[in-house]
């Protein structure tokens, strides 16, 4: 299987970037985005596919992170 | 010079007295450091009052001075010695690990055996990364590129050399890299070879890499260091740039690098 080539990455990109803007707009709720998702799903070779969703997984808790949403605990007992 | 502390009174009544008569006053003063430079070079006729023992004081304190300055500059020479040969165990170590270090030898995107010896002579931009690559290697890919733009654009910098080199050798064969530098920049040159030459090359320069687990296609990702790698015309490993640099930074620091350069190869 090839790779995608420059003009296939970046139509990858594009849908990932249009699913992802739905994604924000709806507060991640996926079900608002299945269109986009579907397309997103055309556009990119599966293991693409993954790794984007870990991607955002990142991306959204890095911001909560640099928020300051997440306190370390206060005991060292194990939770 | 205590005395003239001792204010108006005591200076009025100093003044009437005759000056010899008193070594304290500063004309005994003036008249004693006379006599003292008079009778520099040799035994004293005229030693000043009660210092006889001075001229051979300062007699053996000027040959201890000239001793000690003598031993100084014995011992600084030395240590100019020293750094010189220091200095000349580095050039050696450089000029070895030039040659040695870092080697690899890989097929170009046409075919071509290369060598780092075929680099010498130019500055290359080393960029790790594979085909398949998701988002990271374009884009890094793209830095560089603008980086061998921006240098471009500067005149009188000698041209760098773009290297692209694959850690993915079971995919990206000759073609697949073909077909993928096409899209950045007409003289990035992409490198690939059997696994153990991909190993070779990756291990000299501290990359890690890790094929990741195959789906249903075959397909998998694989997981790398990502630097793009600066190596003088000589060959050696000069500098390396993570993520975080912009391809104005890096452009700024080859330049930097370039305007440094010594070559230690003959």
């Amino acid at each position: 299987m090839a790779a995608p080539s420059m003009k296939e990455r970046q139509v990858c990109w594009g849908a990932r970037d249009e699913y992802w803007k739905c994604l924000d707009e709806n507060t991640d709720d996926a079900s608002q985005c299945k269109k986009l998702r579907s397309s997103f799903e055309s556009s990119c070779p599966q293991q693409w596919i993954k790794y984007f969703d870990k991607r955002r997984d990142y991306l959204k808790f890095k911001e909560k992170f640099e928020a300051g949403e997440f306190q370390p605990s206060k005991t060292t007992a194990k939770s | 010079m205590l005395l003239l502390t001792r204010g108006p009174m005591a200076w009025h009544r100093l003044s009437q007295l005759k000056p010899p008569a008193l070594p304290g006053t500063l004309r005994g003063q003036a008249l004693h450091l006379r006599s003292w430079l008079l009778s520099r070079q040799g035994p004293a006729e005229t030693g000043g009052q009660g210092q006889h023992q001075g001229p051979r004081l300062r007699t053996r304190l000027l040959i201890t001075a000239v001793f000690g300055a003598g031993l100084g500059g014995f011992w600084l020479a030395l240590r100019a010695e020293k750094e010189r040969l220091r200095q000349q165990q580095r050039m050696e170590a450089l000029r070895q690990a030039a040659v040695g270090q870092g080697d690899f030898c890989l097929l170009d995107h046409k075919g071509q055996a290369r060598c780092k010896a075929d680099f010498r002579g130019q500055w290359v931009l080393m960029y790790f990364g594979f085909t398949h690559c998701p988002d990271i290697c374009p884009d890094e890919l793209e830095k560089l590129v603008q980086v061998v733009q921006l240098l471009e654009a500067e005149p009188g910098l000698p041209a760098v050399q773009p290297v692209f080199i694959t850690v993915d050798p079971e995919r990206d064969d000759v073609t697949a890299m073909a077909r993928y530098v096409q899209d950045f920049h007409p003289r990035l040159l992409g490198l690939t070879g059997s696994t153990e030459q991909v190993a070779q090359a990756s291990h000299s320069y501290r990359v890690y890499y890790s094929a990741g687990p195959k789906d249903e296609d075959q397909d998998y990702i694989v997981d790398h260091s990502i630097a793009i790698y600066l190596l003088n015309p000589d060959g050696l490993f000069t500098d390396y740039y993570g993520r975080s640099r912009s391809a104005e930074q890096i452009a700024d620091s080859v330049q930097r690098h370039m305007a440094a350069f010594r070559s230690i190869l003959p």
